[in-house]
């Protein structure tokens, strides 16, 4: 599991394809072929020319290309490390200087055994033409590789998310324990049980919606009420909520179950293992065209319990926030002995309706 | 058979409280909201068995259920819980009982006919399966028929006497049934060994200082060592509680 989470993360995380395998090796041939094709074609007077120019600029363009994708392969590793905009700019860079030596020894090699017999241009004008072809067909064959690792990125990216927002709304602690609430209630109190059950199916169908879906603020504060209503059955009065947050324009949109998975957190791994409970603080104010929101809560000084579904609902957040702001937002935890709280900054947009 | 119900929701005590009301032969003798409530009601009332809830605030039922171990006659435990899958899975491994919430009354009463005693050292093990530190919170002591829990962090040191271990706290000393090597296994963290029967909780020593012949001795935050024969370090310990003391 664990494993199986890690190499995702790695795949989404990789900006460019794995040059190592062979559908790679297959797509970059394709191209090299393609290439020469047109240069070919470019230069056509007689068919024989042609499969001659054909066949000329296939072996010296292939050459290239294989040994492109070896250096590609090799350092993949480095390059994926410098960060998204380094690893293409350096790629680009490694694989231009490969093709001018390689230019260049081409160039040595058909002095010495074929006299000029292929190469039919001055030295300069050879490097020169190989220069500029190469930087475009590279440049070219970058951002095709840019866009479609982005492109796969951001569907990986959205399937983790709709997957991990499920599971984090419906954490079985919460389910089984509102299920409970509710059993015990149909014989002490049926119409609270009837409101409760209205609840919980109004909160199930909120996270069975696509998670890419945005909200207003509105009804994400909403959602949270009602959730809020749920946990107040079970909880009593161990559990109090403030909600400061009328400097928030309630119509701004963020993706839907952001502000409830909070406060999910906040009761499970605070409010509940406090004897006397505590109360959640919800605060939010509008800085410049940002949103801020904070949730923070007391937690107990001697709790026992290790800390890991919590990293899964954090996790989920960052993740619906990437894909939806990408690097305009932002989602940060302070902790310290006694208080845990988590901000979000995110760009405020209207929604249309 | 007298049924104890713990559980810090009072939802859920409730409906087990109408479950058992529908049952012969069970009683509820009482209900708790946490665990320390918990085993003093369990000293008290002495029930056959406890529905122990595992996750409570304060104190949680597996740490509740090792301190009934203390008594004269500990109950049969049965825990309850919505979702824990880890401790699920060392239920299942040592047959201990359990009931899943919401509980279902056939389930209950299959739990409370096979309800059975539980071994400390069998829910050590399970606090530790279960992703809980098994560092308890508290030390438990019998003073005639009740049982007193002592907070660790209320405690100066722990010194072995003969048979038995006398643990000096804030309010008191009183004799306790764990040994001091279990002890110090337990809490080797923030306590530290200075002789053969003594550990003593390195956040409580003020300084150590030396005694007209000689030997070193530890002075503790409230200034006592007038007691002086037990705090003395024995030479073989002496680089080790100045480790820790720097280290602290």
């Amino acid at each position: 599991m664990t494993a199986a989470t890690e190499s995702s993360d790695r795949e989404t995380q990789a900006y460019l394809p794995d040059f190592c395998t062979a559908a790679t090796l297959f797509v970059v041939v394709l191209i090299a072929e393609l290439v020469a094709i047109v240069l070919a074609l470019a230069a056509f007077e007689t068919i024989d020319g042609f499969l001659i120019d054909l066949s000329k600029s296939s072996f010296f363009i292939l050459w290239l290309a294989l040994l492109s994708t070896a250096l590609l392969c090799r350092l993949r590793g480095w390059l994926e490390s410098t960060g998204k905009t380094r690893a293409f700019v350096l790629s680009f860079l490694l694989l231009l200087l490969m093709c001018l030596v390689v230019a260049e020894l081409a160039w040595q090699l058909d002095r010495i055994f074929g006299r000029s017999l292929i190469i039919d241009d001055t030295h300069a004008g050879f490097i020169a033409r190989t220069f500029a072809i190469a930087a475009i067909v590279i440049a070219l064959t970058m951002r095709y590789l840019y866009v479609s690792s982005e492109w796969r990125r951001s569907i990986v990216l959205e399937a983790q998310s709709r997957i991990s927002a499920l599971q984090a709304l419906i954490r079985p602690h919460f389910l089984f324990n509102s299920m409970n609430t509710i059993a015990s209630l149909t014989r002490t109190d049926p119409r609270q049980a009837e409101e409760a059950v209205e609840d919980l199916s109004d909160l199930l169908r909120v996270t069975l919606r696509s998670s890419k879906d945005r909200t207003t603020l509105k009804e994400e504060f909403e959602t949270t009420a009602i959730y809020q209503r749920i946990e107040k059955l079970r909880l009593g009065d161990r559990l109090k909520i403030r909600w400061d947050v009328s400097d928030l324009p309630m119509r701004a949109s963020i993706p839907s179950l952001t502000i409830q998975p909070l406060i999910e957190n906040a009761i499970y791994h605070g409010i509940e293992l406090l004897p006397d409970g505590g109360e959640v603080l919800v605060t939010g104010q509008r800085n410049g065209d940002d949103l801020v929101i904070s949730v923070s809560n007391p937690v107990a000084a001697d709790a026992r319990r290790k800390n890991d579904g919590n990293k899964m609902a954090m996790t989920n957040i960052q993740q619906r926030f990437e894909l939806a702001y990408g690097s305009r937002a932002s989602v940060d935890v302070e902790e310290s002995a006694d208080t845990y709280s988590v901000t979000l900054r995110f760009p405020m947009g209207e929604t249309a309706q | 058979m007298k049924v104890l119900i713990v559980d810090d929701e009072q939802p859920a005590r409730e409906r087990l409280r109408q479950l058992l009301d529908d049952m012969p032969g069970y009683d509820v003798a009482g209900d708790a909201g946490n665990g320390r409530e918990a085993v003093d009601l369990a000293a008290r009332l002495q029930p056959d068995i406890v529905l122990l809830d595992i996750r409570m605030p304060g104190m949680d039922g597996i740490e509740a259920a090792q301190h009934m171990n203390a008594l004269d006659a500990p109950p049969a435990i049965v825990f309850t819980t919505a979702y824990d899958e880890y401790a699920i899975d060392a239920f299942e491994v040592r047959a201990i009982g359990y009931v899943l919430k919401p509980v279902r009354r056939s389930r209950l009463e299959g739990a409370l006919e096979q309800a059975a005693r539980l071994a400390a050292s069998t829910l050590a093990e399970v606090a530790a399966e279960s992703g809980i530190e098994s560092r308890r919170q508290h030390i438990c002591a019998k003073v005639q028929d009740e049982l007193l829990l002592v907070p660790i962090a209320d405690i100066s040191y722990f010194q072995a006497d003969q048979k038995y271990v006398c643990v000096h706290h804030d309010n008191g000393e009183h004799l306790i049934d764990d040994s001091l090597k279990s002890l110090e296994k337990e809490f080797g963290d923030s306590f530290v060994r200075i002789h053969r029967g003594a550990l003593v909780a390195v956040n409580r020593i003020d300084r150590l200082d030396r005694t007209g012949d000689g030997k070193t001795r530890i002075v503790l935050r409230d200034g006592s060592h007038d007691d002086a024969k037990q705090l003395i370090i024995s030479r073989r310990h002496v680089a080790e509680v100045k480790k820790r003391l720097r280290a602290s």
